[in-house]
């Protein structure tokens, strides 16, 4: 016999009641794995999606250029880009380059003249490192030798263009003289984002560079890196050996540029950690009624067991024993409910809704976090603990012959 | 009785809240217990019997007088030296028995010797503090002599609590629960715990009453028995002429005052 087997006999003195209380526990377990899993899952997606919509997992630009937007076209131009290019592409970690040379215009189709938000792009990089020619579904995405060009849907919308269509670009130069070339619509990309879509234009960078007379200039490079690379490492790396060549630039990661993806995390903290604290409470709650119970029909047993010489302490102890042993019994039954549930989701591959500013809907998929469950169960146990803790204190407090005249 | 008293209370005074009144419990009473002692606190309901008790027992504590314990007034312990004497000097029967029904006979008699603080393991490296002794029985010897702290072994928690259930005649019976003994069996595992950590005086508060005459009389002379095989004092509060009969001493209560003491 030692104060464990106690506990646990105590624990299943009254059957009913801790299965009640063990159910809400591992209720709680399960909310919270869950929604790890689920809240995981979607910054992981959030994550890619962010990386692949073209910021890359480092960009590399004039330091100016992370800091404030172009007075001039260009303003902030990286001139030896090829250079540059070599150096990065040169790298062991480095797996697409993708050069970007962004700028602002005038697109017309004749009879109308819209703003675009242009990107010159080199489409075979782009191809492999970027979601958004997988979102071309009219023609097809930019060929490196063509003056074909592709356009947000939006943007087709308002020019009233299709595949096919004559374009002419105006734009201003680095130097400050109007230029103007003409282009096909060669492929209209569904952008999810209306008001991006209603400006997006990507163009082969030899054309960009064409129209705005900047030979062997962009604005910006952004890199996928390989599996398992150390992004802050490689951002290090490769931005002492540009200096080396001669190109002195500035480093962001991903994290750093994708505000999208900050907003929605801390917004999904807040939500899930709100829900998580409505959550502990209402376990407290329910579990401290449970144990208040319990304490006060063994408040007889409590004056006995100081009567032979218990210490406040140790009863009080003991309580708290139980009720962390009840958590961890309802977190394990709990972890496996959870696997259970995660499994049942991920096979059914429930479809929810699209999010605000989406076009399509997500599949809900939860992932298994080792963490989380570890946290749930350490969540759980605690507030049992403590919730056995304040009244099993009070009663082991009480005069003892208060408690054994209790009935 | 000429001996040194164990226990020495004077003018021990109680009272209890009961609505807007305060009941006067007990009113300046003496009292002593010697060792070896069988006294019976026999008197009417209310007349401060279990009062008495509680306050020998270290259970609750006089509003007045003072109580001394080998001499040691009693105020002056701290509410864990109170615990901590109660398990080494006192054992307590109650009327209901008070068992602990999630554990078996032999455990309910092994509680309070688990009780007992564990013994620190002598660390070979800490500055000052001596390498156990190469032999087993200088280790015990080592052992014994730190103060308050002789806690059995688990395995001889067990042996003793199986020789105390044998004692009180329950052989047999040590892995079974209490809601599987009668009346009289409950009783005597009650018996058995109260002797659990050898101790100097055993309280019992109406230890007869929930029980049928036959069995009162198998334990009052079970307790009779270890009274005088074992030395252990017992001071019980009864109604019952059985155990007046079979006391040394009686003290008489009424009004929570002394009406009457007889040896």
């Amino acid at each position: 016999m030692n104060r464990l087997t106690v506990a646990w006999r105590n624990v299943t003195r009254n059957r009913r009641r801790s299965l009640i209380t063990g159910g809400i526990v591992a209720f709680g377990f399960v909310s919270f794995a869950l929604a790890g899993g689920f809240m995981a899952q979607s910054f992981d997606g959030l994550r890619l999606s962010a990386i692949r919509s073209g910021l890359g997992h480092v960009q590399f630009a004039d330091a100016r250029a992370f800091e404030k937007s172009e007075g001039t076209t260009l303003e902030f131009g990286i001139r030896r880009a090829d250079a540059a290019l070599a150096v990065l592409r040169a790298d062991r970690d480095a797996e697409v380059v993708m050069p970007r040379l962004e700028f602002y215009g005038l697109v017309s189709t004749g009879g109308t003249s819209i703003p675009f938000g242009g990107t010159g792009v080199d489409p075979q990089a782009e191809a492999r490192g970027s979601d958004i020619p997988k979102t071309v579904q009219d023609g097809q995405w930019l060929q490196a030798d063509a003056r074909a060009v592709v356009i947000g849907r939006g943007l087709a919308k308002l020019l009233n263009a299709r595949v096919g269509d004559d374009l002419t670009l105006l734009v201003t130069t680095p130097d400050g003289t109007l230029n103007a070339v003409d282009a096909t619509v060669g492929g209209i990309a569904d952008i999810l984002i209306r008001e991006l879509s209603e400006r997006y234009l990507a163009l082969p960078l030899p054309l960009a560079q064409e129209l705005l007379a900047a030979p062997d200039t962009v604005s910006r490079f952004s890199l996928i890196l390989h599996d398992g690379a150390n992004e802050s490492a490689a951002a290090v790396r490769l931005g002492s050996a540009l200096r080396q060549a001669g190109v002195d630039l500035g480093a962001r990661l991903w994290r750093d540029l994708a505000v999208f993806y900050q907003q929605v995390r801390v917004l999904y903290i807040g939500i899930f950690g709100f829900m998580g604290t409505v959550l502990v409470v209402i376990v407290f709650l329910s579990t401290f009624n449970a144990t208040l119970m319990s304490v006060t029909e063994r408040t007889r047993e409590i004056g006995t067991l100081r009567a032979l010489g218990a210490r406040s302490r140790r009863i009080a102890t003991g309580f708290v024993l139980e009720g962390a042993l009840l958590g961890l019994a309802s977190a394990i039954g709990g972890a496996l409910l959870s696997l259970l549930i995660t499994l049942i989701v991920n096979l059914a591959e429930i479809h929810m809704p699209p999010p605000p500013g989406m076009a399509k809907g997500i599949v809900i998929h939860v992932q298994v976090i080792p963490v989380v469950y570890l946290l749930a169960a350490l969540a759980m146990i605690v507030t049992l603990a403590m919730a056995s803790f304040l009244p099993a204190r009070r009663a082991a407090r009480a005069p003892i012959v208060e408690s054994l005249a209790h009935v | 009785m000429n001996a040194t008293p164990l226990l020495s209370g004077r003018g021990l005074t109680k009272e209890y809240p009961m609505g807007a009144e305060r009941v006067h419990a007990l009113c300046g009473v003496d009292i002593d217990v010697y060792p070896g002692d069988f006294l019976a606190l026999r008197g009417p309901s209310g007349s401060g019997k279990t009062t008495l008790i509680n306050l020998l027992g270290l259970l609750d504590v006089p509003d007045q007088g003072t109580l001394r314990l080998d001499g040691r007034d009693t105020a002056t312990l701290s509410e864990n030296e109170r615990a901590d004497t109660r398990r080494d000097r006192f054992g307590f029967v109650f009327q209901s028995f008070n068992l602990i029904p999630v554990l078996t006979a032999a455990e309910n008699v092994a509680y309070p010797m688990l009780l007992k603080p564990q013994p620190r393991r002598p660390s070979a490296t800490a500055p000052g503090v001596a390498l156990p002794p190469a032999s087993m029985q200088s280790w015990r010897a080592a052992l014994a002599s730190i103060p308050s702290a002789k806690p059995e072994p688990p395995g001889d928690m067990q042996a003793r609590a199986g020789e105390l259930l044998a004692a009180v005649g329950l052989a047999g019976k040590e892995h079974v629960r209490p809601d599987l003994l009668s009346g009289g069996q409950r009783q005597r595992v009650a018996i058995a715990r109260a002797l659990a950590n050898h101790p100097a005086v055993i309280f019992a508060d109406e230890p007869t009453a929930s029980l049928d005459s036959r069995t009162a009389d198998t334990i009052l002379d079970l307790m009779k028995q270890l009274n005088k095989e074992r030395g252990v004092a017992f001071v019980l509060s009864t109604h019952d002429p059985r155990v007046v009969e079979r006391a040394a001493r009686v003290i008489a209560l009424h009004d929570g005052a002394i009406e009457m003491e007889a040896a």
